[in-house]
């Protein structure tokens, strides 16, 4: 039988994208209950230009990284009685129309969380860079720490629910919180599945060394996971 | 000799700083006491150089007393860079809770 899940809150985490900001609200918005912009420190105009397009925002105060803004958002949710969490990304490089595929499996019963994956059937142009070494290196990461395979573990759209959401606290304030996500969600037995969905390269956002604010990088993402597996 | 003097007269002058911070509570009593202890440590370890040297040398090392201090030093450098880098993660970590913290009362205020 078909679960009652009445309140859709869509989380976006956003630092300095003024650019793509008022564009992502407008799509999403009419397709979910509640958008969160979660201002993650911008020093450009995100802030006001989020706030005029009426979404609910969140403001960091100061740059705290990706991370740190999406369990914002999430606390902000459970606070607000979110039936299911969608994780989305700001510089529109995922399609607001699949965000009703990507819920799919959550409100049939199906899934606890559900994972976007760029390699599941629908065609994105992803840099060979990216898809070659990038990406697989991620993977292999994954494997050894947390001992989850998925198809494309740093995708960052993905759903909650809020059983999920209750259960999973993000600590890591960088990029390192897609591997931990996965990680909490196995550990709590949460039941996982994979959607496939489309992402449209603009720009590289994330290189091996250095990406966009707090915590990005590659290899700064792999410190993270060690010093995460170190603290606790 | 004049080197072991001057070590000490530099330790000394260490040691007299710390009980100044101490007596203006620029630093807690635990961390007097840390720094205190380690200067002790450094003082008696340069006074009895030669006991060191000989113990050194029964424990199989080839270089003299000073040289194994000096390794020793690099080791313990390690250490506490490696603890501040752990101690400021925390910090850091904190810094994210207050930030949260600030933003959801924002926007409860506003509601």
């Amino acid at each position: 039988m078909e679960k009652n899940f009445n309140k859709i809150i869509v989380i976006i985490p956003a630092y300095n994208e003024e650019k793509n900001i008022e564009k992502v609200i407008n799509e999403v918005r009419p397709l979910v209950n509640e958008l969160v912009i979660v201002d993650d420190g911008s020093s450009d105009r995100t802030f006001e230009l989020a706030k005029k397009q009426g979404a609910t925002v969140l403001r960091h105060l100061i740059n705290r990284g990706q991370g740190a803004a999406l369990q914002t958002g999430d606390e902000y949710a459970l606070n607000n009685q979110a039936d299911i969490v969608v994780h989305f990304d700001a510089d529109g490089q995922f399609l607001s129309r699949e965000i009703k595929e990507i819920i799919l499996p959550i409100q049939s019963g199906e899934a606890d969380a559900v994972f976007g994956s760029r390699f599941l059937g629908k065609k994105s142009e992803i840099p060979w860079f990216k898809e070659k070494i990038i990406i697989p290196l991620a993977g292999l990461v994954n494997k050894i720490l947390i001992n989850v395979s998925l198809t494309d573990p740093q995708n960052g759209f993905r759903a909650l629910s809020r059983k999920a959401l209750e259960k999973i606290t993000i600590e890591n304030d960088g990029m390192a919180h897609c591997s931990e996500i996965l990680y909490k969600v196995s550990k709590n037995k949460l039941i996982i599945k994979e959607v496939p969905i489309t992402v449209i390269y603009h720009d590289f956002g994330q290189g091996l060394f250095r990406g966009n604010g707090r915590g990005t990088g590659g290899f700064r993402i792999i410190k993270d996971l060690f010093l995460a597996k170190l603290m606790n | 000799m004049i080197q072991q003097i001057i070590a000490l007269v530099i330790i000394l002058f260490f040691v007299s700083r710390l009980f100044w911070q101490k007596k203006n509570k620029e630093i807690g009593g635990n961390e007097f006491i840390f720094w205190l202890v380690f200067w002790i440590l450094a003082a008696l370890l340069i006074i009895f150089l030669k006991q060191v040297d000989s113990f050194v040398a029964a424990l199989g090392f080839s270089g003299k007393g000073i040289d194994v201090l000096f390794y020793l030093s690099v080791v313990v450098l390690f250490y506490l860079v490696f603890k501040l880098g752990l101690k400021m993660e925390k910090i850091e970590k904190d810094i994210t809770k207050i930030v949260r913290k600030i933003s959801l009362n924002d926007k409860e205020d506003k509601n």
